[in-house]
C-alpha cells in the first residue's frame, strides 16, 4: 500500500468533501474558498454555458440537530436575501436547492476579482479609494432601501473586479427589517426541500423579526470586531438598523484612508476624518441617518465642496476655494500682474 | 474483523512505538497480540458508541493491553486458532521515519488522540486508494487513476488542471470529469470501508461526519 | 448658465475691464469711452467664439489655445488699426482670450445630448 503524506490525506479529505452534483445542471470545477457556513466551489452551468459559484452548506462535525437546522436556515435566508437584491454591486443568485447527497446549496454569479483588503495597496490615490467607497455605499444603500441590513461589512467582504467593479459579498448575517417581512419571497415551487427545511426551522408564527431573533437572538454577537457597531457588539440585535451598517461603512472608510495619498501626502484631510468620526459615532443618533447622507458627504468632498460633518474656518474655506478654482485664479492674477507691469512699459 | 484490522493495525503499531517507546520487535508482538486479544476477549462487544468513538475506545484498549503486558511480561505466542493477517511492519516502521525514537518526538497527551486518528485515517484512505486503483484497472480507467494520483495524492499545490491536461494530452474538461469521478468513487469506497468497521448506523454517521464533514443521505 | 452665454458675459466684462485700464495711459485718456466700448466688443466676440467652441469640443487645453488664438487675432486687428501699441494691446487681449477659453471649458452647463 502506497504511503500517503499528511498533505495527501488532507487533500483526500477535502476531495471527499466535494458536493455530488449528479442530477443538477452543474459540473464541479474547483474549490474556491471556505466561508462561515460552507464551502464555495466554482462550477460550470452546462445549460447556460457559464461559470458560476456554488455555496454548499457543510454540516458541523457534531450531533447538534438544532445547530444543523439553524445553519440550513441561515444559508437559505442568505440565498433569499440575495435573490431580492438585484443590483450591480450585489452578487446575484441564480438558483438554490438540495443536492443528491442531501446538502443545501445556492448558485450565484462567479466573481472574478480580489478582496478589497488584498487589493488596496495597489490603489494609492485617495480619490480613487473614495470612489470605490461610493460604489460600496451604492450597493449597501440599495439593500437598505429593500429593508436588508448586511451586518458584516468589512474589507474582506468586498470584491473588486478587474474593471473596477465592486461587489459586496457574504450576506450570511443579513437581517431583513420587520417592515419588509411580508414581502419576503417564498421558496420557488421546484425546490420543495427548501420549503420543507424552512418550515422545519424553529420559529414563531408570523414576523421575520421573531424568526430573526431565533437565529441571532438578543445577547448573541455576530459580526467582525473593529467593524461592527457598538450595539451589535453588545448583542442588542433588536436595536440594529441602517445606522449599524453606517458604522461599519465608517470603519471601512477609515480602512480605505489608511495610507491613501492626496496631493503627495498621506496625511488625512480633516473633512474626511470628520466624516469617519460621524459615521462611527458611539450613539446611533449621532451618526448619518442614511447611507445616502454619508455618500453625499464623500461626494461633496471629492467635488471640493464643504461637507456636512465638518465646519470649516475662514482660512480653510478660502483654501478650498483656491484649490477648486486654482487655474482661473492664477490666470486672473497673471492678467493683473501683466497689467501692472505694462504701466511701467515705455511707450513708443 | 479483517477490515477493522486492516484499517487500524498501522495506527496501533505507530501508536505503541511513539507512546510506549517500545523497540521494533516488541511493538510487532504487541500489535499482533492486541488484535488477538481483541478477538479472544470480544472487546468490541463491550464498546458503547454512546460513550466514545471507536478509535478512542481502541486506543484506550491498546494502552490497557500494553500496561498489562508490561506487568505480566508475557511474550508467548497467542491465537493458534485465529487466522492471521499478514502485517507489513517494515513499511509501518519506514512510515514512522525513525530508527530510534526521539523522546521529544513523543506527542503530548492531548495530541495522542489526534495522532491516532491521523494514522487511522491514513490507513483507511490508503486502503480506499488501493481499492480505487484496482477498480480503475478493471474498468480500464488507467488514465483516470493516474490523474487522481498526480493531483490528489501527490500533494503538490503547483499542479493545476491545465498542467495535467497538457501532460496527458487531453482537454481540461476531461481532467475535471476524471477527477470528479475518481473522487466520487474514492468517497464511496472510503465510506463503504468505514461502514464495515462501525458497529451501528449512528456510529457510522458520526464517523462519516468527522472524516468528511457531512453524512450521505 | 450655458457655455456660450458665460463666454459672452465674461468676455464682455473682461473686455470692459481691460479697456478701462487705458485710463492709466494719459495720452489715450480722452478716447477712454471708445476704448472701453471697443474692448468690450472685442471681449464679447472672443467669449462668443470660445463659448461656441466649448459646446463642440470638451478639452481644457484646446479651449485655452482657442481662446488665446482668438484673443490674439482680435487684439492684433485692433493694434493694426491703431498703428501702434502692439505689445500693450496684444498681450492683455491674448490673456483675456485665454481666460475666457479656460472658463468656458471649466464652467458653464454643457449642452444636453440630443436623443437619436
Amino acid at each position: 500500500m502506497k504511503f500517503l503524506s499528511d498533505k495527501a490525506v488532507e487533500r483526500l479529505r477535502a476531495a471527499g468533501d466535494e458536493p455530488d452534483l449528479t442530477g443538477t445542471r452543474y459540473r464541479l470545477l474547483e474549490r474556491v474558498a471556505r466561508g462561515g457556513m460552507g464551502v464555495v466551489y466554482a462550477a460550470q452551468d452546462e445549460k447556460l454555458e457559464r461559470r458560476i459559484a456554488l455555496k454548499v452548506l457543510d454540516e458541523p462535525r457534531d450531533d447538534d440537530v438544532l445547530a444543523n437546522r439553524e445553519r440550513e436556515s441561515r444559508l437559505l435566508r442568505e440565498s433569499r436575501v440575495l435573490a431580492r437584491l438585484e443590483h450591480p454591486g450585489i452578487v446575484p443568485v441564480h438558483d438554490a436547492g438540495t443536492l443528491s447527497d442531501g446538502r443545501i446549496f445556492y448558485a450565484m454569479k462567479f466573481v472574478q476579482g480580489q478582496r478589497l483588503d488584498e487589493i488596496i495597496e495597489t490603489v494609492k490615490p485617495a480619490p480613487d479609494r473614495l470612489r470605490l467607497f461610493l460604489r460600496i455605499c451604492d450597493a449597501v444603500g440599495f439593500a437598505h432601501a429593500r429593508g436588508v441590513l448586511h451586518r458584516d461589512l468589512k474589507p474582506a467582504n468586498v470584491m473588486v473586479g478587474p474593471f473596477g467593479e465592486v461587489l459586496v459579498m457574504d450576506w450570511g448575517l443579513a437581517k431583513i427589517l420587520p417592515d419588509n417581512a411580508e414581502s419576503e419571497p417564498r421558496a420557488a415551487p421546484g425546490s420543495q426541500s427548501l420549503a420543507n427545511n424552512a418550515s422545519d426551522a424553529p420559529q414563531d408564527a408570523g414576523s421575520t423579526q421573531t424568526r430573526d431573533s431565533t437565529l441571532t437572538g438578543d445577547g448573541s454577537v455576530m459580526g467582525t470586531p473593529g467593524y461592527m457597531s457598538p450595539e451589535q457588539a453588545r448583542g442588542e440585535v433588536r436595536l440594529l438598523d441602517a445606522r449599524s451598517d453606517i458604522f461599519s461603512l465608517g470603519a471601512l472608510l477609515h480602512f480605505l484612508l489608511e495610507g491613501a495619498e492626496a496631493n503627495g501626502s498621506t496625511q488625512r484631510p480633516r473633512p474626511l476624518t470628520a466624516i469617519c468620526a460621524k459615521a462611527m459615532a458611539e450613539r446611533p443618533d449621532n451618526r448619518y441617518k442614511a447611507v445616502s447622507e454619508l455618500a453625499a458627504d464623500v461626494s461633496r468632498y471629492l467635488d471640493g465642496q464643504p461637507v456636512s460633518a465638518y465646519r470649516e474656518n475662514m482660512f480653510e474655506r478660502a483654501g478650498r476655494f483656491y484649490r477648486r478654482h486654482q487655474v482661473a485664479i492664477l490666470l486672473i492674477a497673471t492678467y493683473l500682474i501683466m497689467r501692472a507691469l505694462l504701466l511701467f512699459y515705455p511707450r513708443s | 474483523m479483517d477490515r477493522l484490522c486492516q484499517a487500524y493495525w498501522k495506527a496501533v503499531y505507530k501508536y505503541i512505538r511513539l507512546r510506549w517507546n517500545r523497540p521494533i520487535d516488541d511493538t510487532q508482538d504487541l500489535t499482533q497480540g492486541f488484535f488477538v486479544e481483541l478477538i479472544e476477549r470480544s472487546l468490541l462487544a463491550k464498546y458503547d458508541p454512546a460513550k466514545s468513538r471507536l478509535r478512542t475506545y481502541l486506543r484506550v484498549c491498546v494502552d490497557s493491553f500494553v500496561m498489562n503486558e508490561e506487568k505480566a511480561a508475557k511474550r508467548h505466542k497467542r491465537g493458534g486458532n485465529i487466522q492471521h493477517v499478514a502485517l507489513d511492519f517494515t513499511s509501518a516502521e519506514q512510515e514512522l521515519g525513525t530508527a530510534a525514537i526521539d523522546p521529544a518526538a513523543i506527542p503530548c497527551p492531548e495530541s495522542l488522540e489526534r495522532f491516532f486518528e491521523k494514522e487511522w485515517l491514513r490507513s483507511l484512505f490508503g486502503l480506499a486508494v488501493e481499492e480505487l486503483r484496482d477498480r480503475c484497472e478493471q474498468e480500464q480507467r488507467g488514465t483516470t487513476f493516474r490523474l487522481f494520483e498526480a493531483y490528489d495524492l501527490a500533494g503538490d499545490d503547483s499542479v493545476s488542471y491545465q498542467h495535467l491536461a497538457q501532460d496527458f494530452g487531453i482537454p481540461v474538461t476531461d481532467v475535471t470529469n476524471a477527477l470528479s469521478w475518481a473522487r466520487r468513487e474514492f468517497r464511496r469506497i472510503s465510506l463503504g470501508r468505514l461502514r464495515e468497521i462501525c458497529g451501528s448506523e449512528a456510529e457510522f454517521q458520526r464517523e462519516a461526519r468527522a472524516v468528511f464533514g457531512w453524512v450521505p443521505k | 448658465m450655458n457655455k456660450v452665454l458665460l463666454g459672452v458675459l465674461l468676455g464682455a466684462v473682461l473686455g470692459a475691464v481691460d479697456g478701462a485700464t487705458a485710463w492709466f495711459t494719459p495720452e489715450v485718456r480722452a478716447m477712454l469711452v471708445g476704448i472701453i466700448f471697443g474692448s468690450t466688443i472685442k471681449g464679447l466676440i472672443a467669449g462668443l467664439a470660445a463659448g461656441i467652441f466649448a459646446r463642440k469640443v470638451n478639452s481644457v487645453p484646446l479651449g485655452i489655445l482657442f481662446g488665446l488664438a482668438v484673443g490674439f487675432a482680435l487684439a492684433f486687428l485692433v493694434a493694426y488699426l491703431q498703428h501702434g501699441h502692439y505689445f500693450a494691446i496684444l498681450l492683455p487681449g491674448s490673456i483675456v482670450g485665454l481666460i475666457v477659453g479656460y472658463a468656458t471649458q471649466r464652467y458653464g452647463a454643457a449642452p444636453a445630448t440630443a436623443g437619436r
